[in-house]
This record gives structure tokens, C-alpha cells and sequence, in this order.
């Protein structure tokens, strides 16, 4: 599904990711825990297609394609998505019209008809549900308005309602209540296959409770320092990050 | 990455061509260039008027040539040279006409290829048209329907014909002959328009539209718009227009006048996409028009402008609020792009008590563009608990465009309450990233969150109107924008 | 018709219209000063009061402000001798500061006391410009405003305040300015130059007898070097007739501060016309005013600030209640050139209209050639909220008192901004006197 091939990255100069290497299965989910810093976020955008940020050089292989030679649209309809760790407002835009925009834009780009008005609200309807997104939300502005968990479920229907193949989850459990975080991780539990693949980055062990990583990756200053089950990740939470650092030092 | 930047994106979305640029090769009367005394007399004979009506143009005509052309506004243009115009133009056609099907078929394949189909306006969505083309009105449908309820909509010509007396009482009262230079030249020179009446306690059926066409070449067009609504009738008016790509500047001075006597209402709309010019600002039409509606009592009009084209815009389409508990509304949405300017906005005149304004002002800038909003809010003394709320925001697409705000607010009534808000901003990058991971592209990312910015705009708009001004913003952003 | 042309706009007024009568009046001014003042010779300035328009109504900038007054002003202007006052040379009771007092354009030494320190030099500015430390150089407001150029050729002294880097001057440093008697024409300029990181706090006093008339006419130009603070406080407090029009043209520099804060207590005409260059990236300038004129009063607040290069933020609020026939005006502009990204400019101006017969004419304006930039104003006219005036009286506040609340609590925060705190109390104390306000909280009450 994705491979990441000792990938380099800098923001301002300032380099981020230092030669990172994951790769990532069909039907995979992976988990990135790491310090503040470390570039969790930076790995998510850099996938994502974000101009700000300069390649220093590596590969990512999307599903046989070269994911750094796309811009971010033609990821997005290849079937990458990104939940924002930030969701952004867009004012005057309803969320019915982006997303049915967003929709017909992956279907051209596989070579289909716009989806039929009727069809696209019953599937706005069903995949609402998944995360219970009131019929308000959907008619709002994008985000405009919405509070933080709001915000974090409107992305999560926002993944459902594209299906993607690949979808990267960026730091989504942050500012959660437990009643947003379970909705959340329901949302997304449901929408695990065979042929689909998750990257969940996280700061906390608490959301891979509802979301079991196969696999639990830690991210130290650009690279990945550690690999393990889900295990590691309950083994952080008690020990923190400082050994692992002290590890990677000496 | 191969996605580099806004600025790639945009450049490879090169701009569109104004899709309105054909001529239509009718016959057409044309008097030579130039502006005198003959001419005046020569088009007042054309159009038959009575020698009330050329009095009135020729004054008009004395007290221009002692006026000078604004400066005042930021605009930076090289003046018309008024004596190389040509002053009337009509398409030539041999009689009067009875009914739409008499029309020069070749006149109605210019309308098709507008988009304005009449006879499919007629079937679908009722709305009467009436057609001006090179300030001569060609064809007004839908008249008998609308005559049944004692509404006049016809050319401006046609009115000074068969009704001189609510011309006569109405022309030049809210914008007198010497108000402005243009309005001044307008007065003298105006060809035709529409006509519209709307009598007592009627509300009309259905929408009045008039489309304005400038076609033949080293003319200008000087048309006139007179809109009376009688008390407690209501009209929902729509303007819009086009011109041929023409290399050099054509002059567009209009004239509109509208009149909502007591609990009256009229809504007025304008979606102007006259020829910009190209990407260099050669050719594009001068787009200078005195626009202005006085209220009287508990009566309301309505301004909604979507600016799209012309090279260079001066407009400022205003209310009089004579009349207690009067309501005067600005909603306006102009878009310049490339070499484009305009000075637009609008004038709130508070005289009555209890009288109520609101400006929504939505500037896009790209290109290399100047686009500015100037705005007037006047509290007489008279003005008893007068309200208005201002909202001018602007939005820049490039570093190389401006976008600028002066308004000017009067007070001399200390019960009135005013507000005025101005933002300036970028187009958001974060918007447009969030929309690109969406499988978004650029172009319609930038089309979705303009369209939400000037939503409350747009949402103004009548219905078919609406959907039109969203494909022009869209259109008229394209190959420019960040 | 020809092409028209797509050429950066030129900031600025562009066209600058004559008004003959006007243009007559104002030789005729210039005549009679010329006869007060023989010494003062300037051709450069003679170049632009031939070709610049002079003040008068379809100018914008002189839109809402009528300069009558001072033709009449100077109509009756005479030379004469000044008569000794009892002037309190510091109108701050206590206020540990320098002083440079100046009555009716003339230096008071007697009345003095300049600042003696290392790094720091301050003498009058006929003094500087006589041993050559100053050169009169024309401002780009004397270039472009037929008032500002008659300073530039008529100001006859002033305080000449220059600050090495690094030196922090220890006081305030007070210039007052006292108008008296008859029709007397007053130019004053002072010329401020801070070096790199150094700070000074400089206090603008204008003062009048009570039947004092003229005009006074004042340029404060300010470079304010590298990292350096320049905090100007600058009170207005003239009965009499006498019309005030104060100037100041600030330059400044990469990541240097610069804040003014202006009351107007009284006077029958007065028009503060600021310039602020931010000329180096992350300069930030602050400009706060408040003013309360009543009977017959004019305050005119005119403010331009030129963004021309990043980073620099700009921030600047103007609060105005009018009473009984008095006018205002309020004109902002904040410029944005085409360098000046990740400009940060905020703009606000309150205004309340205490009267039936109060004016009150704003115009804040944004011109903006730079699009990675934050930029709003917004202006607000209307009266005392009277819901809250009602509330208080229900609680057993009487009426004035309730509004002088009002008050207090709308321009509270211009008066904190002041740099010399007995400046704001001050300000508070002849405030309170002018409007009879019997009781205005001292803010350490509250």
C-alpha cells in the first residue's frame, strides 16, 4: 500500500524528517507515537501533498505510484486522505456542497458520471450516521462554527463519505472528550477492511485503546527509532519518551 | 514535489477568453463621431421626440461642456476623447415592431448566444426581457401579459411616446442633468432604455429584466433606465450586460433612476460583465454609471451589483432615504482581475426618521488589478434614530493587486447609530490545502471559497441570476488567483 | 479613445485642485507673515506655496475641516512684545521631568530646564541649527500640504532632542507651549533623533491664556533609529481662539516602537496630522487619541500610516465624545506597499454624539498593494448606551454622573496608554473640570 523509502524532509531550512523509512500493508493500521517535535505531524502533511514543506530527497510508493511526483488533489483522488489535526473553516461554503464537490472530483478523475442528486444524499445521510453528524452540521459552513469534536467528526464522515484506500489520521484524538473520542474511533473501526490502511498519529496511548494498531512506530527527531506491537505503545505511556531518546543517543 | 506552488497552478490555468466577445453583423444606423448641437437635434429627431425632451438634452449639453471630468476617484485611465464617439448607433430595421417574432433573426441569434434565450425565458421562468443593443431597445417580451396589470415595461423611447407624462414628471428628478459629468453627457446623448411603471398596490408577477449590448465599434452606449414603482407595489428588476472584444475603450454612461413611492419596494439587480479588456488592459469597456433611488415612505429598495467586467468602473449605485422608516440595501460583489480597476460602492442618504441602510461590500482583487470601495453614509439632522451597518471586506489573490476602502460617514443626528466594519485579507492557503486534499482542484477550490465569501451577495440575486453570477466569478477568477 | 493605462497607481493624492479664492487668501496670509517675520527666508518653500493648493474644502484632505479661521486669525496678528506672565512653566503639578517651555513661538530659558546627561543632546533648535548640528530639511508633508510648508519656512525655533544608542533619557522630557494675546502666529518645529535602542518619552503640552487668540502651528519630526522607543504624549488645552494645527512626521526604523497618545481637552480649532513611516521591517507604531470637544468646538484627527516594508504591525484606535455644536472629524489611512508583506494593521475609531447639534464626519481608509497582510478598521458613531445609563440610575446614580462613568469607562483605555502617568491623570483632572464632571474615579480607586 505505501512504502517510505528513507524520506527527507525541512520546513524554512530547518530539516524535520531525517531519513524515514515505513512501510505499510493492505489493510494495516500503523500507529507513530512520538515527543512534541519529533515531525509526526510534518510526516502527515509532507504525505499529504503540503507545498510548504522542501523533499530532501527518498520515496513513497502509493500503491505502485509515485505519491511525491502528485500534487495534493490527484492524492487526494487516488484515494489518500488526511483527517487535520487543525480542521479549517471555510465560511459561506456548506458541507454538503464541499463534500459533493470533493465526490464528483474522484469520480471524474476515475472516469465516472457526477453521482446523481438523490444518491449523494442518501450516502450523505448513512455515512452521517456512522458518526452521528446531525442534519445542522451538515448544512453548515465547513467547520464554521463547530466545536473541537465536531470538527474531528465532520472529518471522519468526511472520510467515509470519499472511501479512500489510505487515510492518516493526524493527532485526531486531540481535544476529545471520551464521548467524541469513542464516536470517532467507531467511525473509523467501521470503516477497517482488507483493502484499506491506516497511519494513526498520536500523542496518546488512550485512542489506540478504541483503535488497535497492528503495528506501534516511534518517531525520535525525523526518523523512526523503534517498532513494535500494540504493546509499545501501553509501554510509553508509563515510561515516556526519554528512554527511547537515551536509547537512540547512545 | 511536482505540486509546487498556487502560482504553477495558476499559471497553467491560463486566462479565458470573454466568451461574449463576438460582433453581430447587423445593419446599423450610425451617426458620425462627435458631440454637438446637431447631433443632439439629430437624435432627438430619430427618435422623434417632443421639443420638450430636446430642451431638456440640449441644457443637459450646456452645463457639460462646462464640466470637468472627476478625478477624485483612484483610478488612473487615459480620458475618452468624447469628440471621436460616435453618439447613436441603432440596428437597422424597417419598421416598428409588433412582436418578438418580428425581430431581425440575426438580432435574436445574438441574444441565444448571450444565453438569453427569450423564448425559453418566456416558456420557463416568466421573466419579460427587454433588449438593449447599442442604447437602441430592440424587443420587449412578455408586454401584454404585463399590461393586463396596468405595468408599463417598455423602451425608455417608446414611454416618451405614449406616456410623456410620467416621463416628463420623472426623468432627471433623482438624478438631475447636472449631478455629475456623465450624467450631464447622458442626458444630452442617451439613446434609449427601459421604461418601467409599476402601478398602485401591484405586485408584479414576475421578474423585469433588460440586457445591455454594446455591438458596433467607436460607439458608446448612453442609456437610460427610469423605474417607478407606485405606492405599495413591488418589482424585482435585473440588468445585466455585454460587450464585443474590442481593441479599443468603449464608453458605457448610464443613467438610472428609480423612484419607490410610499411602501414601495424594488429590488434591483445587476450582474455587469461588460468587456475587461485583455490580460494587458488593452481594449474594455469604460463603465461609468450613476445609479441612484430615492424612497419615500416605509418604502425599501434594494441595490444588488455583481461587477465582474469592464476595464474601468465607476459606480455607485445609491438611495435616498427621504421618506420615514425607508430602507436602502448595497450588496455588492466586485471581482477585477488582470489589468481591471474599479471605484465602486454606494451612497446612503438619511433623511427620513427611522430609516434603515445596510452595505455588504465584497471586493476581489487578483491580477494586477485596483479594486476599491467608496461609500457614503450621510445622517441628515432630520434623520430621527437612523441605522446603518457597514460591511466592506476585501480579498486579495496576488501581490501584485490592491484593494483599498474609504468611506466616508456623516453624522448630524446624535440618536443615529452607525457601524462600519472593513477586513482585508488573503485568500487562505490552509482553505485551499484543505480543499486540494479533498480532490478539490485549485481552480474550483479557489471557485468554492470565493462563492462562500460573497454568499450573503449572491444570495440577493434572483434565482437564474444567481447561478449566472456564480459562473462569471468563477470565470472571471480563472487563470489569476493564489 | 486609447488604452488605458495599468501602471501602479502612485500612492497618495494624486491631484491636488485650486481654489482661486482660496489661493488668494492664503498669499495674502503669507504676505503679512512674511512682514512678521522678515528674517525667515526659505526658497524651497517659496517654490511650494506658489504650487501647492491651498487648504480649502474640495481638497480631501481639508474635506471636513474649514480653514476660515485662520485667515481671520492672522488678519489681526501683530508684532508685540511679550508680555511677563505668572506662568506655571510645568502644567504637570509634580512632575519630575526636563522642561522646554515656549510662549508664542519665542524660547522661555528663564522658565527652562534642559537635560544635561551623557549621550543626550537638547537645545533649542535655533540654537542647533545656528551651530550647525541641524539642518532644516522639508518633511514629505511640507512637500505636499500648503499648511505643513509654512512651517517649514516660519518656524522659528523649537527643541532640537538628540539621543545617542543606547542612552535611555531619565525623565520626560516636557515641551510646553503657551499661546497669548492677540492673533499671534506661532511656528514651532522639534526635531527628535533617536539613535539605535535608545528611548525617550517626550511630553507635548500646549497651553493658552484664557483670552489668548492666533494660531500655532506645530511639526514634530521623529527618526527613531534601530530598536528604539519614542513614546510621544501630547495634550491640547487652549481656551481663547486660538486654532492649533499639530504635525507630526515620524520615520522609523527596523523593530523600533514608536506610540503617541493624544488628548484634545480643549480648543476652538485644532487638526492633529500624523505621518508614520514604518521604513524597517518589524517596526510596530502605535497612535491613540481621545478627544471631548463641546460649545463650538473642531477636533480633526487625521493619521497616515505607510507600511513599506514586512513585518511591521500598526495599530491605532481614536475615541471621540462630542457635546453641544462641536465637530469632528476623524481621517485614517493606513497605506500597504507593494514590500510590505506580513503586514499587521488595526484600525478603530468610537465616536459618541452627546448632542442634537454634534458632528461628527470619519473616514478610515486602507490602501493595500500587498496581499499576504492582515489589515481592518472599524468605526462605530452613536450615544451613550442607554440601557447601561439607565441601569446605573436605577441603582441610585444620578444622571451626569452615571454618564461621566460612561465616559471615563470609553476612554479609559486611551488614557492608560499615556506614557507619564501624571500626564493621564492630569488629562483626567481638566477633563473633569472642562465637562463639570463632580466626581471622575481615579482609576487607583477602583
Amino acid at each position: 500500500m505505501l512504502k517510505i523509502n528513507q524520506l527527507k524532509a525541512s520546513v524554512e531550512d530547518t530539516p524535520i524528517l531525517k531519513g524515514l523509512d515505513l512501510t505499510i500493508g493492505p489493510g494495516e493500521v500503523h500507529a507513530i507515537m512520538g515527543p512534541n517535535g519529533s515531525g509526526k505531524s510534518t510526516l502527515a502533511s509532507v504525505l499529504a501533498g503540503r507545498e510548504e514543506y522542501e523533499i530532501g530527497g527518498g520515496t513513497v510508493d502509493f500503491d505502485g505510484q509515485d505519491l511525491l511526483d502528485m500534487d495534493a488533489t490527484e492524492r487526494a483522488r487516488s484515494g489518500l486522505f488526511l483527517a487535520f489535526q487543525y480542521p479549517v473553516e471555510i465560511p459561506g461554503v456548506s458541507n454538503i456542497n464541499f463534500m459533493r464537490a470533493a465526490l464528483n472530483g474522484k469520480r471524474e478523475h476515475a472516469g465516472l458520471e457526477p453521482i446523481a442528486g438523490k444518491d449523494f444524499l442518501n450516502l450523505v445521510k448513512e455515512k452521517a450516521s456512522l458518526v452521528e453528524l446531525d442534519g445542522k452540521l451538515r448544512d453548515r459552513s465547513v467547520n464554521e462554527g463547530f466545536s473541537g469534536g465536531e470538527k474531528k467528526r465532520n472529518e471522519i464522515f468526511q472520510m467515509a463519505m470519499l472511501e479512500p484506500k489510505f487515510a492518516v489520521l493526524d493527532e485526531t484524538d486531540s481535544g476529545l472528550d471520551i464521548d467524541a473520542l469513542r464516536i470517532v474511533a467507531n467511525g473509523v473501526n467501521s470503516m477497517r477492511s482488507p483493502e484499506r490502511s491506516f497511519l494513526v498519529i498520536t500523542h496518546y496511548q488512550r485512542l489506540l485503546d478504541y483503535i488497535v494498531p497492528d503495528f506501534v512506530h516511534v518517531l525520535v527527531d525525523g526518523k523512526i527509532v523503534r517498532t513494535g506491537g500494540k504493546e509499545l505503545a501501553l509501554e510509553l505511556e508509563e515510561r515516556g519518551y526519554d528512554w527511547i531518546k537515551e536509547g537512540v543517543v547512545s | 514535489m511536482a505540486y509546487d506552488g498556487k502560482d504553477k497552478v495558476l499559471e497553467e490555468v491560463t486566462a479565458k477568453a470573454y466568451e461574449f466577445g463576438f460582433t453581430t453583423d447587423i445593419e446599423s444606423d450610425k451617426a458620425p463621431p462627435g458631440l454637438s448641437e446637431e447631433i443632439i437635434r439629430f437624435i432627438s429627431d430619430k427618435k422623434n421626440e417632443p421639443e420638450w425632451l430636446l430642451k431638456w438634452r440640449l441644457e443637459a449639453f450646456e452645463v457639460w461642456k462646462k464640466m470637468e471630468e472627476p478625478e477624485w476617484p483612484h483610478l488612473n485611465y487615459n480620458k475618452p476623447d468624447y469628440q471621436g464617439i460616435s453618439y447613436y448607433a441603432a440596428p437597422k430595421q424597417k419598421k416598428e415592431l409588433g412582436s418578438l417574432d418580428e425581430v431581425d433573426p440575426e438580432l435574436l441569434r445574438t441574444m441565444e448566444k448571450l444565453g438569453i434565450s427569450i423564448e425559453e425565458q418566456k416558456r420557463l421562468s416568466g421573466v419579460a426581457v427587454d433588449f438593449v443593443m447599442d442604447s437602441v431597445s430592440v424587443a420587449t417580451s412578455f408586454k401584454a401579459k404585463l399590461g393586463e396589470l396596468g405595468i408599463i415595461f417598455c423602451s425608455l423611447g417608446e414611454a416618451v411616446q405614449e406616456h410623456p407624462e410620467l416621463v416628463k414628471k420623472y426623468l432627471g428628478s433623482i438624478v438631475p442633468t447636472k449631478d455629475n459629468f456623465f450624467a450631464a453627457l447622458n442626458s444630452a446623448v442617451f439613446t434609449d432604455g427601459s421604461f418601467c411603471y409599476i402601478p398602485k398596490g401591484v405586485r408584479c408577477p414576475m421578474e423585469l429584466s433588460t440586457y445591455f449590448r454594446i455591438n458596433e465599434s467607436g460607439t458608446g452606449q448612453f442609456e437610460r433606465t427610469l423605474l417607478v414603482a407606485d405606492k405599495g407595489s413591488y418589482v424585482s428588476y435585473l440588468e445585466g450586460c455585454t460587450a464585443p472584444q474590442r481593441d479599443e475603450n468603449q464608453l458605457h454612461a448610464a443613467v438610472v433612476e428609480l423612484i419607490a413611492l410610499d411602501e414601495a419596494e424594488i429590488k434591483y439587480s445587476t450582474v455587469q460583465n461588460w468587456y475587461p479588456g485583455d490580460a494587458e488592459g488593452k481594449g474594455g469597456v469604460y463603465n461609468f454609471v450613476t445609479k441612484r433611488g430615492i424612497c419615500h415612505e416605509r418604502s425599501k429598495i434594494s441595490w444588488t451589483q455583481v461587477e465582474t467586467g469592464s476595464a474601468v468602473t465607476w459606480k455607485y449605485p445609491s438611495c435616498i432615504l427621504k421618506g420615514d422608516h425607508s430602507i436602502g440595501e448595497f450588496y455588492s460583489v466586485a471581482v477585477t482581475n488582470n489589468a481591471q480597476q474599479a471605484d465602486t460602492g454606494t451612497k446612503m442618504i438619511h433623511l427620513g426618521r427611522n430609516t434603515r441602510s445596510t452595505i455588504i461590500s465584497k471586493g476581489i482583487s487578483s491580477g494586477r488589478s485596483q479594486n476599491s470601495y467608496r461609500g457614503l453614509v450621510q445622517i441628515m439632522p432630520s434623520a430621527e434614530n437612523a441605522r446603518n451597518f457597514s460591511q466592506c471586506d476585501s480579498l486579495l489573490m496576488t501581490d501584485t493587486s490592491g484593494a483599498h476602502t474609504f468611506p466616508y460617514i456623516e453624522v448630524k443626528n446624535p440618536s443615529a447609530k452607525v457601524e462600519h466594519e472593513a477586513t482585508t485579507s488573503k485568500i487562505g492557503e490552509d482553505q485551499i490545502f484543505y480543499c486540494l486534499q479533498r480532490g478539490i482542484d485549485a481552480e474550483q477550490a479557489i471557485s468554492l471559497i470565493v462563492n462562500g465569501y460573497a454568499k450573503d451577495v449572491l444570495n440577493q440575486l434572483p434565482m437564474e441570476f444567481a447561478v449566472e453570477a456564480r459562473k462569471l466569478l468563477a470565470v472571471s477568477l480563472e487563470g489569476s488567483v493564489g | 479613445m486609447s488604452t488605458a493605462l495599468n501602471k501602479q497607481p502612485q500612492l497618495g493624492p494624486q491631484r491636488l485642485p485650486m481654489h482661486a479664492a482660496s489661493q488668494t487668501k492664503g498669499l495674502e496670509m503669507e504676505r503679512r507673515l512674511q512682514a512678521l517675520f522678515p528674517d525667515c527666508v526659505n526658497e524651497a518653500v517659496d517654490a511650494l506655496l506658489t504650487t501647492l493648493p491651498v487648504p480649502h474644502r474640495r481638497l480631501e484632505r481639508w474635506k471636513y475641516a474649514a480653514v476660515n479661521g485662520f485667515w481671520a486669525e492672522c488678519a489681526r496678528s501683530q508684532t508685540q512684545t511679550l508680555v511677563a506672565t505668572a506662568l506655571d512653566p510645568l502644567p504637570v503639578p509634580g512632575l519630575d521631568a526636563y522642561r522646554l517651555v515656549f510662549v508664542n513661538g519665542r524660547f522661555d530659558a528663564a522658565s527652562s530646564s534642559l537635560p544635561v546627561a551623557e549621550g543626550v543632546t537638547c537645545m533649542p533648535l535655533s540654537d542647533a541649527e545656528a551651530n550647525g548640528r541641524e539642518k532644516r530639511i522639508l518633511t514629505d508633508m511640507e512637500r505636499t500640504d500648503w499648511f505643513a510648508a509654512l512651517n517649514g519656512k516660519y518656524a522659528t525655533d523649537g527643541v532640537f532632542l538628540s539621543i545617542k544608542d543606547g542612552v535611555v533619557l531619565d525623565r520626560p522630557l516636557v515641551i510646553h507651549q503657551r499661546q497669548e494675546g492677540v492673533g499671534n502666529p506661532t511656528f514651532l518645529r522639534h526635531s527628535i533623533h533617536l539613535g539605535k535602542h535608545a528611548e525617550a518619552s517626550v511630553v507635548v503640552w500646549s497651553s493658552s491664556s484664557d483670552d489668548a487668540s492666533g494660531f500655532v502651528n506645530t511639526l514634530t519630526t521623529g527618526a527613531v533609529g534601530e530598536g528604539a522607543t519614542l513614546r510621544l504624549d501630547k495634550v491640547q488645552d487652549e481656551p481663547g481662539t486660538v486654532h492649533h494645527l499639530a504635525m507630526e512626521s515620524i520615520d522609523q526604523a527596523a523593530s523600533s516602537h514608536f506610540r503617541i497618545q493624544t488628548a484634545t481637552i480643549q480648543g476652538l480649532w485644532v487638526r492633529n496630522d500624523l505621518a508614520i513611516a514604518l521604513n524597517g521591517a518589524g517596526a510596530d507604531a502605535v497612535l491613540n487619541g481621545a478627544f471631548l470637544p463641546n460649545k463650538s468646538e473642531m477636533v480633526d484627527n487625521h493619521t497616515t500610516v505607510d507600511h513599506r516594508m514586512p513585518h511591521c504591525t500598526s495599530s491605532e484606535s481614536y475615541k471621540g465624545i462630542l457635546y453641544d455644536k462641536s465637530k469632528g472629524v476623524f481621517n485614517g489611512k493606513v497605506f500597504v506597499r507593494p514590500d510590505a508583506q506580513q503586514t499587521n494593521a488595526y484600525q478603530q475609531n468610537a465616536n459618541i454624539l452627546a448632542s442634537r447639534e454634534a458632528v461628527m464626519n470619519a473616514k478610515p481608509e486602507l490602501e493595500i498593494y500587498a496581499d499576504d497582510v492582515k489589515c481592518s478598521h472599524g468605526c462605530t458613531i452613536g450615544q451613550f448606551d442607554d440601557d447601561a445609563l439607565f441601569y446605573a440610575q436605577s441603582r441610585g446614580i444620578g444622571e451626569a454622573e452615571a454618564k461621566s462613568m460612561l465616559v471615563h469607562a470609553f476612554i479609559a483605555d486611551i488614557l492608560d496608554g499615556f506614557a507619564v502617568e501624571e500626564v493621564a491623570l492630569e488629562v483626567r483632572h481638566r477633563l473633569a473640570e472642562k465637562h463639570n464632571w463632580n466626581r471622575w474615579d481615579d482609576p487607583s480607586d477602583n
